[in-house]
């Protein structure tokens, strides 16, 4: 990649050096015929030897004057251009190092400087116009999904009773039981997906207070003390290496549904009778649990990007994972290796 | 035992009051914000069951004003909002308990039932049910004098049998009780059994009848 400016700085080194190269034999051509003609004038005759030494002579010196020249000019150029082009692009820079410290996820305002040049304010007025507009979708969107997850649970509360309802008529029969059951099963999981998009939309919106300080390995002790009761229908066993109190700041309801949903993943993936191993140690949570197949890693932490019917989690567990780690600027990482799915969150 | 259900939303209202009629409570509704204050200000309720947002008003405002006047009702806020700022707003001024919609019944049920229990009976709070005798506060459980040695579980889901007796209770809805908000869903609810199964025996060890009744393959009803 190019710099602009010595892009432009180029240009001119060529061609002014082409026209420098094209002027030597013109100045020879020209001061050779100039010096014959003087020396026709007065009757001077010159011996051919002379006469090429003199041809000689003439032509280092108009090099050499031409080098020279050419040098001052460069130099002069370059220096000119160094200092004009900087005062010039100054207001370019300016706003291209704005555009890169901005965050749609933080939002701070962007206010562009005065430049009194007609084509850069004409950029700066549609660069706000862009982000404006680009912020604005985004609120919209967060707000949508704020709104509707909001208003659905109205209704999911009204089936979900009316369910409840259902089941306590006498007259049900087994078969019917089940219906109701399997309406149940569904439901919840609707219930789950709109309870964790509207926790989704909520972390987007900075409604949590990040300054709790609290025992970082007392809460994955009893994360897993609690998810025990799943680990054993599956006859998994658990495998723990928590280095004891390490303390952390962050909002501490949303670390706790980062170790779960870590957690409840590699329970739920686990094949029966597996080992999961987690650990907490060098400043780095880590759970690994067996499997047979490397997982798309760039589909993971995406809404919804490892949904089917073959997983029937809510589809946004680890997109809740990453959104809760970079809150925190923590990072989260996943690889397959040796048969293990290992997922890691470096604080 | 009275109880008044504010809440906007005639379906979930009059589903609730259904649910809630066999079990000794008589139930009385509430759609609006300015209804809500006039019956909170004539009458007297042992539970308030609270929606935050109504037509008219804030339920909280409700509930500053229960307070003001040191009204001792429970109060159970059920709310959509599930915001966690609303829950522990609710809870300072002074609400007994959180829900988040949507919820079971049951669920329900078991939170009115010991938000009543923890206001009428404030320090011998002792559940007596034929031979066994729950006692609350230190949280044990004995038949004729003897202890059961429950697990958390165990006792918790007992509470919920006990508070919902007679109904039939769901998979689904125990699984619900038992996970809380961890299980982010669990497909498979084979754990349940195990809690169910230990909580049996123990009480069937201890000499207590066989209340605990299993209807349908997989639903669970307590039947006194």
């Amino acid at each position: 990649m190019k710099n602009l400016l010595n892009l432009t700085l180029r240009r001119s080194i060529i061609y002014a050096s082409i026209v420098l190269a094209g002027s030597i034999p013109v100045y020879y051509f020209i001061l050779n015929k100039l010096w014959l003609y003087e020396m026709d004038e007065h009757n001077i005759i010159l011996t051919e030897e002379a006469g090429k030494e003199d041809s000689f002579l003439i032509i280092s010196a108009v090099t050499i004057l031409t080098v020279i020249f050419f040098g001052l000019l460069i130099g002069g150029l370059v220096l000119m251009n160094r200092r004009i082009s900087k005062r010039l692009w100054t207001p370019f820079y300016d706003s291209l190092a704005k555009i890169k410290g901005f965050d749609l996820n933080k939002q701070t305002p962007i206010q562009f400087e005065e430049t009194g040049i007609t084509e850069f304010a004409e950029l700066n007025k549609n660069l706000q116009k862009l982000l404006t507009s680009s912020i604005s979708a985004y609120n919209q969107q967060k707000e949508f999904v704020d709104n509707a997850s909001h208003e659905l649970q109205t209704p999911l509360a009204i089936v979900q009773s009316k369910l409840d309802l259902l089941l306590q008529s006498q007259s049900l029969t087994a078969d019917q039981y089940d219906i109701i059951e399997d309406a149940h099963k569904a439901l919840t999981r609707v219930s789950r997906i709109n309870k964790n998009l509207l926790l989704l939309a909520r972390i987007d919106n900075s409604q949590y207070n990040d300054n709790e300080t609290f025992d970082l390995s007392n809460a994955i002790e009893k994360s897993i003390d609690l998810s025990t009761q799943f680990a054993d229908v599956k006859q998994l066993h658990i495998e723990s290496d928590i280095q004891p109190s390490q303390i952390v700041t962050g909002n501490k309801a949303l670390i706790e549904i980062l170790i779960n949903n870590l957690l409840n993943n590699a329970i739920r993936h686990s094949t029966p009778n597996g080992t999961i191993h987690i650990s907490l140690k060098n400043n780095e949570i880590r759970f690994a649990n067996n499997g047979s197949d490397a997982l798309q890693s760039d589909q993971l932490f995406k809404r919804f990007g490892t949904a089917n019917s073959q997983t029937p989690g809510t589809g946004l567990g680890l997109a809740l994972v990453k959104q809760i780690a970079e809150r925190h600027q923590w990072k989260v990482g996943y690889q397959f290796f040796q048969q293990q799915h290992i997922f890691t969150v470096a604080i | 035992m009275k109880i008044l259900i504010i809440e906007d939303e005639p379906d979930l209202a009059q589903s609730i009051a259904a649910y809630l009629a066999d079990e000794n409570y008589h139930c009385e509704l509430a759609g609006t914000f300015n209804e809500a204050l006039e019956k909170i200000d004539l009458y007297h309720y042992d539970c308030v069951l609270l929606d935050i947002s109504l037509p008219g008003g804030n339920g909280l405002k409700l509930l500053e004003e229960l307070r003001a006047e040191n009204k001792q009702e429970g109060v159970i806020i059920i709310s959509a909002k599930n915001a966690i700022d609303d829950k522990i707003k609710g809870l300072q001024i002074g609400a007994d308990d959180y829900m988040a919609k949507p919820f079971h019944l049951s669920e329900l049920a078991a939170r009115i039932y010991s938000v009543i229990r923890r206001k009428q009976f404030g320090t011998t709070n002792i559940i007596e049910q034929n031979e066994l005798r729950i006692d609350l506060l230190a949280k044990t459980v004995s038949i004729e004098g003897k202890e059961i040695p429950l697990t958390k579980k165990e006792f918790s889901l007992l509470l919920y049998f006990v508070s919902n007796k007679n109904k039939v209770i769901s998979k689904s809805a125990l699984a619900e009780q038992l996970s809380g908000d961890i299980a982010d869903m669990f497909d498979n609810y084979d754990f349940i059994y195990a809690h169910i199964k230990n909580l049996k025996k123990k009480l069937q060890e201890a000499g207590y009848g066989n209340y605990l009744k299993t209807l349908y393959g997989t639903g669970y009803k307590w039947v006194i």
